[in-house]
């Protein structure tokens, strides 16, 4: 009997082959974009082609510690410098957190919302005003329809509409224009351990699995994240 | 109360081009709004107390001081001292109110009034027709239904007509004559804190003719910053600035009596109306207004009133109407609407604020709009998050309805927030409802959660609140499980309890 990887050799190398010949695997050609907002994070804006692409549904998706919200928050530091920021709350923002990323407090509009149609309202009220340059949700239940709505909304006010997902469903991904992967790669702990010890980041893997404008995902970077001032007392 | 006789006034300088200020002071001012009325405050002497319960000595009366109390000591210590004493509760609002009717008595004096506190106040009487002598006789005819002991001073400075009611009831220093009587007053009149007098009395000085002898660099730089005013008032210099009194007004508008509205059309039109009679006795005034109180009177006798905040101080009719409308639109009445009426509330001096250069592309009235269609929306303001210290996560901030009155708007170039020029990720805690879960602890570590393994765990970090409300005390833990997920725990009592995750 021939081992299995003798087996799977010549498939391999027809396969690579192919992937080179349609050119899957390399990273996709990001144009510089001529709307975009910056994310405050140079190694993201670098792959995005200048930031988030303004007027659109972006979404950063992940599961549990991603650095979903850490993106987010940077994105309003930027914006809140020279403007207003808004943040659909169902409960669980920690306003301490979001001021130890830069975000001016003050300028931004925390509008509390929970059960789906008072999230779309609110988030078609704030697209249609633009007052917020940016603004901030988390994933909920809503109709296709209501998700091509708001892309139109954000479309033509040209604000950017950040839905913090765990996995895009097909009504919000089909809509976006771009699409986050954002996974935890390891954290780092200051100190040896127990008391002495405490947490100061982690490192997560982003990569953008959509680009409307790039056609294709496959732009892929490592961060590193960093907490000034440890959160615990 | 002691009053002193009438001092020979001294004429001599001239009032005509020359500011003459005119001091309206009323000695221990609580004592003397409760003593106002009765014929004497009795045999026994009388304690002023700011409350009842656990209450300080504000004032005393001279029988009391003879017996030892003092003000500052709590009720038990001067009730100790002076055991026959009757203790009265101070009424702020009687006696803000008795002060206000002081304040327009002295219109009739002259329209500038500088309001400094209860029981002071200055006269700005440049330009006014008569002699000193004479404004002191008809503040006092005008004040004596109050019965309140009244006390004037004049001088060319504020610190001077004040320092000049001290001497004596009617004491006027002139022009060139600071020095000389000043001297000779106690420091007092300063009314300097207890521990800077005790100090200034362990160096002899106890006038005001010593302080203004003592070199001022070596004095200043002993005493702080505030003793260079208190140097330049002894030596009868004072550049603090006059500050006059605005009178209170009331712009509203109704309209009642006219049928009733059904529609939201012509209720719209209505609040328009209304708008504009309201905006027109803005402009009059040289005001804005930065919120209205819209009161509705339905058909079937109820009344509805609301409050709208315009965000940005305004006088525009226009940019008030797209606000209103846009509160409106989550209100519904049940029944036909018979009478409006408007009020402009918060009303702010000047005309519309207009920034020559702007850094900013925040349009106010745009958010106003908006602030008020959530609100109607939503059911509950749109809000804005505070920061606070304090140990528990959950206490570290809180939230209050989000106005533009506190957006810094001003262009500043030169202000550069440098603070988080590192651009890296700033982890995010996300608070999570709090859930009781199961957590192995080995060798006093939390080990594993709801049979999850933990690979790295930092603290914890002991919180203990809660001397006087409910009783906090949790050790805290943040944990990293085996899925990569990043979470703070928190153990209480026995039990243990997720609060927050990290994003």
């Amino acid at each position: 009997m021939l081992p299995a990887a003798a087996l799977s050799a010549p498939r391999n190398e027809r396969f690579e082959a192919l992937k080179q010949r349609f050119g899957v695997g390399r990273p996709a050609v990001v144009p510089t974009l001529d709307r975009a907002l910056p994310t405050g994070i140079d190694e993201l804006d670098a792959a995005l082609g200048g930031g988030l692409p303004l007027g659109s549904i972006v979404t950063f998706e992940g599961r549990g510690t991603a650095g979903r919200w850490g993106i987010a928050a940077s994105v309003l530091a930027q914006v809140t410098q020279r403007g207003l920021g808004a943040v659909i709350d169902d409960g669980h923002l920690y306003p301490p957190s979001l001021e130890e990323a830069g975000v001016r407090l003050d300028r931004l509009l925390v509008v509390p919302a929970t059960t789906p149609v008072r999230i779309a309202r609110a988030v078609d009220v704030l697209l249609r005003s633009r007052v917020a340059r940016v603004v901030i949700m988390g994933a909920t239940l809503l109709r296709a329809a209501v998700w091509t709505r708001l892309a139109t909304l954000a479309h033509r006010a040209g604000v950017v509409l950040i839905v913090i997902a765990t996995r895009a469903a097909v009504e919000l991904s089909s809509v976006a224009g771009l699409r986050l992967d954002c996974a935890f790669e390891r954290a780092f702990l200051r100190g040896t351990r127990g008391v002495w010890a405490s947490f100061c980041g982690f490192a997560l893997r982003a990569e953008v699995r959509k680009h409307k404008i790039a056609q294709r995902g496959g732009a892929c970077i490592s961060l590193r994240s960093h907490l000034h001032a440890t959160a615990s007392p | 109360m002691h009053f002193a006789p009438v001092a020979s006034s001294c004429y001599g300088f001239a009032v005509n081009g020359k500011r003459v200020l005119l001091c309206l002071r009323i000695p221990d001012y609580p004592l003397a709004v409760a003593l106002a009325g009765t014929s004497s405050g009795g045999d026994a002497p009388l304690l002023i107390a700011d409350r009842f319960d656990r209450g300080r000595v504000i004032a005393l009366d001279e029988r009391a001081r003879k017996h030892g109390a003092r003000a500052g000591q709590t009720v038990t210590q001067a009730a100790a001292a002076a055991p026959t004493a009757r203790v009265a509760v101070h009424d702020p609002v009687r006696s803000r109110a008795v002060w206000n009717e002081v304040l327009d008595l002295l219109d009739g004096v002259t329209p500038l009034i500088d309001d400094v506190r209860e029981g002071v106040a200055f006269l700005d009487m440049r330009g006014i027709d008569g002699t000193p002598e004479r404004w002191r006789n008809q503040i006092h005819t005008l004040v004596q239904h109050l019965d309140l002991p009244v006390l004037t001073g004049a001088g060319p400075n504020r610190f001077c007509a004040y320092a000049a009611s001290w001497i004596a009831d009617g004491t006027i220093i002139a022009p060139g004559e600071e020095v000389k009587r000043l001297t000779p007053l106690p420091l007092d009149v300063l009314d300097l804190d207890p521990r800077a007098q005790e100090r200034l009395h362990l160096l002899g000085v106890a006038t005001l003719g010593e302080l203004a002898r003592l070199p001022h660099g070596p004095f200043v730089r002993r005493f702080g910053r505030e003793a260079a005013v208190w140097h330049e008032w002894a030596r009868g210099i004072d550049r603090t600035p006059f500050i006059p009194r605005s009178h209170a007004v009331t712009i509203e508008a109704s309209m009642y009596g006219e049928g009733s509205a059904e529609s939201e059309e012509a209720v719209v039109f209505a609040i328009r109306v209304l708008l504009s009679r309201i905006c027109s006795d803005l402009e009059r005034c040289g005001r804005r207004a930065s919120a209205l109180e819209l009161e509705v009177e339905l058909d079937n006798g109820r009344t509805q009133t609301m409050e709208i905040l315009l965000a940005a101080a305004t006088a525009n009719d226009r940019d008030m109407l797209d606000v209103v409308r846009a509160k409106l639109e989550g209100v519904t009445f049940d029944a036909p609407l018979c009478g409006l009426r408007l009020r402009a509330l918060r009303l702010e001096e000047g005309g519309e604020m207009l920034a020559l250069v702007r850094n900013d592309d925040i349009d106010p009235q745009n958010v106003a709009v908006v602030l008020a269609r959530l609100e109607a929306l939503l059911g509950e303001p749109v809000r804005r998050a505070r920061t606070r210290a304090a140990h528990p996560s959950e206490e570290r901030f809180s939230y209050e309805p989000f106005t533009l009155g506190k957006l810094k708007t001003t262009y500043s170039p030169l202000v550069v927030d440098d603070r988080h020029d590192d651009r890296s990720v700033v982890p995010q805690m996300r608070l999570l409802d709090v859930v009781e879960v199961d957590v192995t602890v080995t060798r006093g570590e939390p080990a594993a959660i709801n049979g999850e393994r933990i690979v790295q765990c930092a603290g914890p970090w002991r919180i203990e609140e809660g001397w006087f409300g409910p009783a906090i005390s949790r050790d805290e833990y943040d944990v990293v499980l085996e899925d990569g997920s990043v979470r703070r725990i928190y153990r209480q009592g026995s039990r243990w309890y997720v609060r927050g995750t990290y994003d």
